[in-house]
């Protein structure tokens, strides 16, 4: 029997703590614990709910992404390829309508982050679980408001829904719109839940300094979601009602202002993109120190910096608008302010790189991915720069330079994250490993072809090719081409991952409890996960970045955790309470 | 937090270790909630603002189509329904049941009064002709944006009594689970969540009175 | 462990009745201020909503109990009232500066 020091809410106090080991045979796991399509469908567990919004973002991914690809198609040929320039208008829309508020924003706080955050803090659960699964369901049915609009005439506004056209399109806008009104609030609830989890389910001796960096980019997200999307939920309210009552808020016929339903969708879509990214950066901090078996280069920096990303992202959405007709004041101070965004992100992207320096680096998938983020997500970074100079964003507005830059943020940058985050926590999620050779062969694949697709784009871009063109001259085709092509390996690459990790579920090795010998507290499970994720209370004395302490130091919990049956093995008693 | 606690009462679900972090989850999470309230509403005191500064004069006049008596009226109806609120959560932290219903059914009556009341207000106006954007016919204020005023007070106060009605429903829910006994001093968790959900619309008509009825 | 053992403020009929007092006075001092004084325009706007605010204080720290309750609960509440602040000026930066403010109409 061991003590230690821990305190959980500030005060230190001694705690009776056992060593539990966790079992590389767990005879009982969330998978297995309850059973039938109607224990998924019903589950408070956040693991489940976790991996359902897993399947659903997998689903509309591939959904946007086959869009994607018919736009491609569509634009291999100067002329048209295949499609209508209206089906095109509509094909367009619905890819950034659905990766953006199905994908991009659910991906990683609402499927991973669901299944990671309380294991993280070693609690069962998350705060409230049946609002976690009222929002899934909340999710679901904004989905089914959305295929509502497919069925009939679609959506072919841009997935922005800028007024006038917004209010005059005769295709559905209601329908989307009032999809995207009912997606906030699962966005809403998942933050909230967040939140309050994080603030109040923590194990005993995870303090602020022992969070996982994860978990203050989670935080952060939290922060922008509830703070944003209400405002996002508003500015769809006014339109749905501008459609149907003819307000005249955004008409300028009645001296409304089109330009006000910019400032309002940006202020919450601008921030969006943080809610998008922050939670990649998260995943990019555990992922990166594992693979290099040292401490995190700059852990407060790296915590506070997602904090502030926060909310300087509130400050910056004008620049979207630099060529609306703002005012000249109002534009000259958003150009400022973006510029300033770039801080916190920089100060993220060398201190992980500072990580790396003399550490064990070992090239494992999600390592690999992380690489693949870095690269990419600079190059996104930088160009975001640019645009954000007032000058040379008015003549780049609009252009597939704009694509670009954000694809390479977005895709380079969160969606990376995110297949980093998936290849890193597969085991613990599935309890089976994915063949770690045909992942590379994925990674290398997304790798080319992403850099295929995107970097023509830039230089057409630069060259004045305007982004949602259904026709081009001719100067643009082999860039077009290219880019194309690039993107057809992309959707090589995506299904090879589909397929390996299809593949791993049903014949994968079993995955051992801590197959990278993290120090984090949800590779303390078995894997997969006990129904309550730990059969004893966890107790935290080091960080979790924490890898020059024995791994039998981070394997602690509450002596007197009754209904423990793991293998709790005494410790020694000097080396804990020596910390 | 974990599984260590010895005897948890009915109320405490399992993945809270007492009913003390249940309450205090339970508190932050409605304050979370309510920040988010105060942004939506926030979206419409931005229109309300910006179109002010665009068009005072607007303001000005319409106002002038604003029954400030009635307005009073409700607003004094809205504070006492919060202070019986207030009273209802004494009621329930003293365990007394009975102070408890009757605050909560005094609660709901001053409601279902703003309601009523607002009604008054509304078929009023529509009686008039003035209706929101594009299908304003009222004869008596011709001033060129005066359909966007009134798309403002109608967006405002609609989306108010929207709240105002759920949070009936909200308190129909507290009491028909008062009768049955379920809060006492030991547990009183949705009787004041409910009852901060209900200052929240108290408070945002504090502010809807004297913006929209106010102006001279 | 059982139920809320930590002491939770209650507060006294008296305190919530004084409130709801000071709230009823301060509706009818706004009504007065507002009908029947004449108060230069920017300045009637600033004293109707300065009493607004104050109702808003009395409502947020006794019955919403903020006074009592924990700091952060509170911080919740001013964090949201700063970023409602923060949109409003920003978004005031391009309306009352626009070189033309809705062309022509």
């Amino acid at each position: 029997m061991a003590t230690a020091e821990a305190s959980p809410s500030g005060n230190m106090k001694t705690l009776q703590v056992k060593r539990y080991k966790p079992s590389e045979n767990p005879k009982k796991t969330y998978l297995t614990e309850e059973k039938g399509l109607w224990s998924w469908l019903t589950t408070v567990d956040h693991k489940k709910i976790g991996l359902m919004y897993l399947g659903s973002v997998t689903f509309f991914f591939l959904l946007g992404g086959a869009l994607a690809l018919l736009l491609r198609t569509e634009l291999l040929t100067p002329a048209k390829t295949f499609i209508e320039a209206d089906t095109y208008n509509q094909f367009f829309t619905l890819h950034g309508a659905i990766m953006v508020f199905f994908v991009l924003v659910p991906s990683i706080p609402a499927a991973l982050g669901n299944f990671i955050l309380p294991m993280q803090l070693g609690a069962k659960d998350v705060a409230f679980p049946k609002l976690n699964l009222t929002s899934f369901y909340i999710y679901v049915i904004g989905a089914v408001f959305t295929f509502i609009a497919l069925a009939n005439n679609g959506l072919d506004t841009g997935w922005t829904f800028y007024t006038p056209y917004s209010t005059d399109s005769t295709s559905s806008v209601i329908w989307v719109t009032l999809g995207v009104f009912i997606l906030g609030f699962s966005s809403i609830l998942t933050g909230t839940n967040f939140i309050a989890t994080i603030h109040k389910m923590r194990a005993p001796g995870i303090t602020w300094g022992k969070l996982p960096l994860n978990l203050w980019a989670l935080y952060a997200t939290s922060i922008i979601q509830i703070l944003a999307t209400p405002v996002l939920a508003i500015t769809l309210l006014l339109l749905t009602m501008e459609r149907v009552l003819g307000m005249g808020i955004f008409d300028a016929s009645m001296g409304g202002d089109p330009i006000l339903f910019q400032h309002f969708f940006w202020f919450y879509s601008h921030p969006a993109v943080y809610i998008m990214i922050v939670p990649g950066f998260g995943i990019i901090s555990e992922v990166i120190t594992t693979f290099s078996k040292k401490h995190i280069f700059g852990y407060w920096a790296i915590a506070l910096s997602s904090l502030a990303i926060a909310f300087i992202g509130f400050l910056v959405w004008g620049h979207h608008m630099f060529t609306s007709g703002q005012s000249g004041v109002a534009t000259t101070i958003f150009s400022f302010l973006t510029f300033l965004v770039g801080i916190p992100t920089g100060i993220k992207i060398l201190n992980w790189v500072a990580t790396l320096y003399k550490g064990s680096i070992e090239m494992k998938t999600p390592m690999i991915y992380v690489f693949i983020f870095l690269f990419l997500f600079s190059i996104g970074g930088f160009t975001g720069i640019m645009l954000g100079s007032l000058a040379a964003d008015i003549h780049l507005h609009d252009t597939y330079y704009v694509v670009a830059h954000f694809h390479y943020v977005m895709m380079g940058g969160t969606l990376i994250a995110l297949l980093a985050g998936i290849h890193y926590w597969w085991p613990k999620m599935t309890g089976k490993m994915y063949n770690e050779f045909q992942a590379k062969i994925g990674a290398a694949l997304i790798f080319i072809g992403f850099n295929m697709t995107f970097l023509p784009q830039f230089i057409m871009g630069s060259q004045g090719m305007p982004r949602r063109y259904y026709n081009y001259i001719d100067q643009f085709t082999i860039f077009h081409q290219t880019s194309t092509l690039g993107s057809y390996i992309l959707g090589v690459g995506f299904l090879l991952i589909a397929w390996y990790l299809f593949r791993s579920l049903m014949s994968g090795e079993k995955a051992p409890s801590n197959p990278w010998g993290s120090r984090g507290l949800e590779w303390q499970a078995t894997s997969p996960p006990d129904l309550h994720n730990f059969d004893h209370t966890p107790v935290v004395i080091h960080g979790p970045y924490d890898y020059h302490k024995p791994m039998e130091e981070f394997q602690l919990g509450l002596a007197n955790s009754h209904n423990g049956h793991g293998h709790a093995e005494d410790i020694d008693v000097e080396k804990v309470s020596a910390h | 937090m974990a599984n260590h606690s010895t005897t948890q009462t009915a109320h405490v679900q399992h993945h809270f270790v007492d009913g003390d972090q249940q309450f205090d989850t339970a508190k932050l999470g409605m304050w979370v909630f309510l920040v988010n309230e105060i942004l939506f509403f926030g979206g419409l005191f931005m229109a309300y603002i910006v179109y002010r500064a665009w068009y005072p004069e607007l303001f000005t006049e319409a106002a002038l189509e604003l029954n400030t008596f009635w307005g009073a009226v409700n607003t004094i109806v809205l504070i006492g329904s919060s202070l019986t609120v207030a009273m209802a959560i004494r009621s329930a932290q003293k365990n007394q049941t009975k102070g408890l219903k009757i605050n909560l059914l005094i609660t709901i009556g001053l409601a279902i009064v703003f309601m009523v009341i607002k009604g008054f207000e509304y078929s009023h106006k529509f009686h008039l002709g003035i209706f929101p954007g594009q299908f304003y016919s009222y004869e008596g204020l011709q001033h060129a944006q005066a359909p966007i005023f009134f798309s403002i007070y109608y967006m405002m106060t609609g989306i108010h009594a929207l709240h105002v009605i759920i949070g009936i429903g909200l308190m129909m829910w507290i009491y028909v689970r008062a009768r049955r006994g379920e809060f006492g001093s030991d547990y009183y968790t949705p009787v004041e969540m409910t009852g901060l959900y209900w200052h929240l619309v108290d408070l945002i008509w504090i502010f809807l009175f004297p913006l929209l009825y106010l102006i001279e | 462990m059982s139920g809320q053992n930590h002491e939770h403020h209650v507060s006294s009929a008296g305190q919530l009745w004084a409130v709801a007092a000071g709230l009823f006075i301060l509706t009818i001092l706004t009504v007065v201020m507002a009908k029947f004084v004449a108060i230069p325009p920017p300045f009637d706007v600033i004293v109707a909503l300065s009493i607004a605010l104050v109702k808003a204080f009395l409502v947020a720290a006794f019955f919403m109990n903020l006074y009592w309750d924990t700091k952060f609960n509170a911080m919740l509440l001013l964090m949201a009232v700063a970023f409602f602040i923060l949109m409003v000026s920003i978004t005031l930066l391009d309306m009352l500066y626009r070189v033309d403010v809705v062309p022509s109409f």
